[in-house]
């Protein structure tokens, strides 16, 4: 069984301007162990869904269907108590930005003792030595513990945000662009510690990001968001190097890879729709260079391969629309497309 | 360290300036300034005594350089109406403007502190809109029209404390102490206290209010919640931990202000403070005793200032604790 | 250069003009209900203060007498007096009608100064920089630095009392805080691309600085005047709470002034001294409906 599945799962923000679908039904599922990507460009859900699972979520936003099964207990519809005791002892989050998400006021020890003590249970004397043994794990010096968070540098206060998310042996960690504030050196540096830190502690992982070589370098698993939904989902390996959605095939333009070979890079012409009045029929449709008229009605997301999906009418021309992706021409012809 | 030593530096500056312009106004104003200060009654030789006493018979520099010299080493000079060393008559009253101004502070911003994070929880409800209105009200007022209508209200018809005044007809103290601990002293003392209060409570309640609404959509809160921290940790100790920081501030700048405002309130109770000090001796032209009312109140105005950044600087580890980072 | 002209000549005409409609209507939010309530509060008094004359029954100074030629004094509320007669036989309603012209008067020229003052100095502080900004940044720490009531007691002693001397007090002691802010606005704005096209295309200093940088720093002048206002009144009613008021005008001030001296307190007169508290409280109150949400800024050190 997997660790944690969501299904069918609908979050919708009631804004001043209208309903926003932020997470229009979407499913993923987490095994064991596993490292997960969620990929997709700014502004298409992820954040919000992976936030759903925290049960952490804006007064804003309303949970309007669908289940999030965390070890055969659904969040959704769980006790707060339940919810409350899973809390970061089971399911913990490393932010996006780390600077904003330690208070100030306290140093940073302080802050990781406050999370041994009263979430963990363990007296003063025990979370000291659990807070110096996280700090060596993350590779920053036992003595910085006394420092405030501004006068960390980013790539250390992203560390100290990784030991605080360890902190009390989770089994689900999930890391929002967890290295996309920092320079490409400590970029590096960071996901390294993230897979060795997973490989070690046999973590499971969601990794949130825009970057799809973030993807390629870390995760098991990929599911890629547009626009609310999930419209591809598969084995890392499978997803990258034969994507059946034209967004991924899309998105793999978009991106250099962590090694910075010469590959030319485009981007997808335009920008994710709105979620308050999002386009009828595939989300990608006015965007997508090889859409058809069928692309009027809302693809399923269908099984291509054990264990890969994909929501496109044309994952039977999947292979003639990966050769045609590739020629950076594609993506260039439409123009005047969302601008 | 180098920013609280350019703050005193600051300060210093200041607090020059000030003497400065005193020294000025009481000399260049538009009109003979002595002839404020001397009677017309007054022989041409005692006219001349006195001009000779004050030091106005010597060129102005010479003036402003004794005046400096005195000044730095604490002397302000004789009143010219009681005949007493102007620096006795400030310390004897600047206890009872300290003590009417501390406590009147530290329940409005101990009130207001709880009141504004209460009604941040209270966002969006009747509750809010029935007491911002009527604190807003509270702050609009001028502070002597509210002590003016408790005296009405609570002194005169009521009869529950006395009309003004620092002391019952009859009762001396030996010392300021003895008169701290008296209940005389308090109930004389109460309900100047209970205006000032109301006044002064409204900044530190919309202050926390709006802070506290500011903290708790910031990250670090977000966090604490998905930690699974307790409601009180993550109000308390996060959130109300942070929104204070400029409260703190406030209350040290409300030191200040406060002691400027006593001006009003102290007359309105017959409060003897060193703000009434400084309306009776301009109204009854004294004007040594006049100057160093006002250079007090500077100095304590100045000095909470000082202590307003320096608090802060305290409070905040971002200040305080330069990145090493 | 000269191609440079060209490609922005119909924008940078058009835009000075532009920019100060943006700006005014930024400044005054009329979809707030409280700001609303706050701006029908100061037309109606400022409607009663132009028709003083006319909306008055009695002289407000003017001894009266009753039909049987006693003092009119201490006199109830009543259809002629409609809100009673002070100890010395004074029309306390028409007082309080006069009394709004001279608050107001007062309030708005001394927020008229304040705001010429803060916005002339922070722009010029802001524009030129240098040893002019040093100077004025250090006049405005002073006068930041000086208690401000007990000044304006000291002051209004030398002066004579009157309302133009309670105005100038008020604004020798208030400009700081609207020219630091706006300075700081100006320094912000000076380095904009539309300055220095300005520059490019030949502006004055002058040209610049009015036409290009001062509709930006409009809003808070406006900001502040709003507030100023409140403070004026405050101030005028302390000063002549405290016996050192214009004895020219009648005011808000003055009344309760008299009232605490004629011991309405203890006899009771709430008819005496409670309207003018309100009208001041209503007066002050619209200006922070109006700038509600800009408490922060009466205490720019609360601010970092
Ligand atoms: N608190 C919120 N209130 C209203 N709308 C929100 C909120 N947070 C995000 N959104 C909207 O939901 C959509 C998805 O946002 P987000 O989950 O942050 O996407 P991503 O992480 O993929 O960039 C966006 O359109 C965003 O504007
Ligand atoms: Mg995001």
């Amino acid at each position: 069984m997997a660790l944690l599945s969501i299904e069918d799962l609908s979050l919708h923000y009631v804004t001043s301007r209208g309903v926003a679908r932020a997470v229009d039904g979407a499913s993923l599922s987490v095994e064991r162990g596993q490292v997960v990507g969620l990929v997709g460009e700014s502004g298409c859900g992820k954040t919000t869904l992976a936030r759903a699972v925290t049960g952490v979520i804006p007064r804003s936003a309303r949970i309007v269907g669908g289940k999030i099964m965390f070890d055969g207990m659904d969040l959704v519809t769980a006790s707060r108590r339940d919810a409350n005791r899973l809390r970061w002892r089971e399911i913990s989050f490393v932010p996006q930005s780390a600077m904003n998400s330690l208070d100030p006021v306290y140093r940073v020890g302080t802050q990781l003792m406050e999370v041994l003590t009263d979430r963990g249970g363990m007296d003063r004397r025990k979370a000291k030595a659990r807070a110096a043994e996280l700090f060596e794990m993350v590779g920053i010096g036992v003595d910085r513990l006394h420092d405030y968070p501004h006068q960390f540098s980013g790539g250390m206060r992203q560390r100290a945000a990784i030991a605080l998310g360890l902190a009390l042996s989770p089994k689900l960690v999930i890391a929002d662009e967890p290295v996309t504030a920092l320079d490409v050196v400590v970029q590096r540096q960071v996901l390294d510690l993230i897979r060795r830190l997973q490989q070690e502690l046999s973590l499971s992982v969601i990794i949130v990001t825009h970057d799809i070589s973030v993807v390629a370098y870390l995760c098991d698993a990929v599911a890629v968001m547009y626009a609310g939904k999930v419209v591809e989902v598969g084995r890392a390996a499978d997803v990258l190097n034969a994507p059946d959605h034209p967004y991924t095939m899309g998105l793999y333009n978009a991106f250099p890879d962590l090694e910075r070979s010469q590959r030319r890079l485009t981007p997808i012409a335009g920008a994710p729709p709105s979620l308050i009045d999002p386009p009828s029929g595939c989300r990608f449709e006015p965007r997508c260079p090889f859409s058809i008229a069928k692309c009027g009605e809302e693809p399923p997301l269908e099984e291509i391969r054990a264990g890969h999906r994909a929501a496109c009418w044309r994952t039977g021309d999947a292979a003639e629309l990966r050769e045609k992706a590739a020629d950076v021409a594609t993506w260039e012809q439409r123009e005047g497309v969302g601008a | 360290m180098e920013y609280i030593a350019r703050r005193v530096l600051y300060t210093l500056f200041v607090l020059w300036a000030v003497a400065s312009i005193l020294f000025l106004m009481f000399r260049l104003m538009p009109g003979d300034p002595r002839a404020a200060f001397i009677d017309n009654t007054f022989t041409a030789e005692q006219q001349q005594l006195l001009l000779v006493q004050f030091g106005l018979d010597q060129p102005l520099y010479v003036q402003y350089g004794k005046y400096m010299v005195n000044l730095v080493q604490g002397d302000l000079g004789m009143s010219f109406i009681y005949k007493r060393p102007v620096v006795e008559m400030v310390m004897e009253v600047l206890p009872n403007s300290l003590v009417l101004t501390l406590t009147s502070l530290i329940i409005a911003y101990a009130f207001g502190m709880v009141a504004g994070a209460f009604l941040a929880r209270m966002r969006g409800t009747w509750v809010e809109g029935v007491t911002i209105p009527v604190v807003l009200a509270t702050r609009a007022a001028p502070e002597f029209w509210l002590g003016m209508v408790f005296l009405a209200i609570f002194s005169f018809s009521l009869g529950w404390f006395p009309a003004g005044g620092a002391s019952s007809a009859g009762i001396t103290y030996d010392s300021f102490w003895q008169q701290l601990v008296s209940p005389d002293y308090w109930r004389h003392l109460a309900l100047p206290v209970i205006t000032l209060t109301l006044y002064l409570q409204g900044l530190p309640l919309l202050l926390m209010r709006s802070n506290m609404l500011e903290v708790m959509e910031d990250e670090f809160v977000t966090m604490a919640r998905m930690k699974g921290l307790s409601e009180w940790s993550i109000v308390m100790r996060h959130a109300a931990r942070n929104a204070l920081l400029p409260v703190a501030t406030a209350f040290a700048l409300g030191v200040g202000f406060s002691i400027s405002g006593n001006v009003v309130i102290e007359t309105v109770f017959s409060w003897p403070g060193i703000g009434r000090l400084l309306v009776t001796a301009v109204s009854s032209s004294d004007y040594p005793l006049a100057q160093g009312a006002f250079l007090f109140i500077t100095v304590v105005f100045v000095v909470a200032n000082l202590i307003a950044d320096m608090l802060y600087a305290v409070l905040d580890p971002r200040v305080s604790h330069g990145s090493a980072g | 250069m000269a191609a440079q002209v060209d490609t922005s000549p119909a924008g940078a005409a058009a835009k000075p003009r532009a920019a100060w409609h943006r700006r005014l209507k930024q400044v005054l939010p009329t979809s707030d209900p409280f700001a609303v309530a706050g701006i029908l509060i100061y037309v109606v008094f400022i409607l009663v203060a132009i028709f003083a004359d006319q909306l008055a029954t009695h002289d407000p100074m003017e001894i009266l007498f009753t039909d049987t030629y006693k003092l009119a004094r201490s006199l109830p509320p009543g259809p002629d007096h409609l809100l009673g007669t002070t100890n010395v036989g004074r029309d306390i309603y028409s007082q309080l009608i006069y009394g709004t012209r001279g608050a107001l008067l007062i309030g708005f020229a001394a927020a008229a100064a304040v705001v010429a003052v803060g916005t002339l100095v922070g722009l010029v502080s802001g524009y030129l920089g240098g040893w002019v900004d040093n100077v004025l940044m250090r006049l405005a720490d002073i006068a930041l630095g000086i208690p401000f009531l007990p000044f304006v007691v000291v002051l209004a002693a030398f002066l004579r009392p009157s309302m133009w001397n309670v105005v100038f007090a008020i604004t020798i002691l208030l400009w700081p805080n609207s020219g630091r802010v706006i300075r700081s606005q100006v320094l912000s704005v000076r380095e904009r691309a539309f300055v220095e096209a300005a520059v490019v295309t030949g502006a004055s200093k002058a040209q610049i600085l009015f036409v290009h940088i001062a509709p930006n720093v409009l809003p808070l002048s406006f900001l502040y005047g709003s507030i100023a206002v409140g403070w004026a009144i405050l101030t005028e009613a302390s000063i002549s709470f405290l016996g050192f008021g214009p004895s020219d005008t009648v005011t808000w001030g003055y009344m309760l002034q008299d009232a605490y001296a004629s011991q309405a307190l203890s006899r009771g007169h709430y008819n005496w001294f409670v309207p003018p508290g309100v009208c001041i409280i209503l007066v002050v109150l619209a200006g922070f409906f109006i700038t509600r949400g800009y408490e922060e800024i009466l205490f720019p050190k609360l601010r970092r």
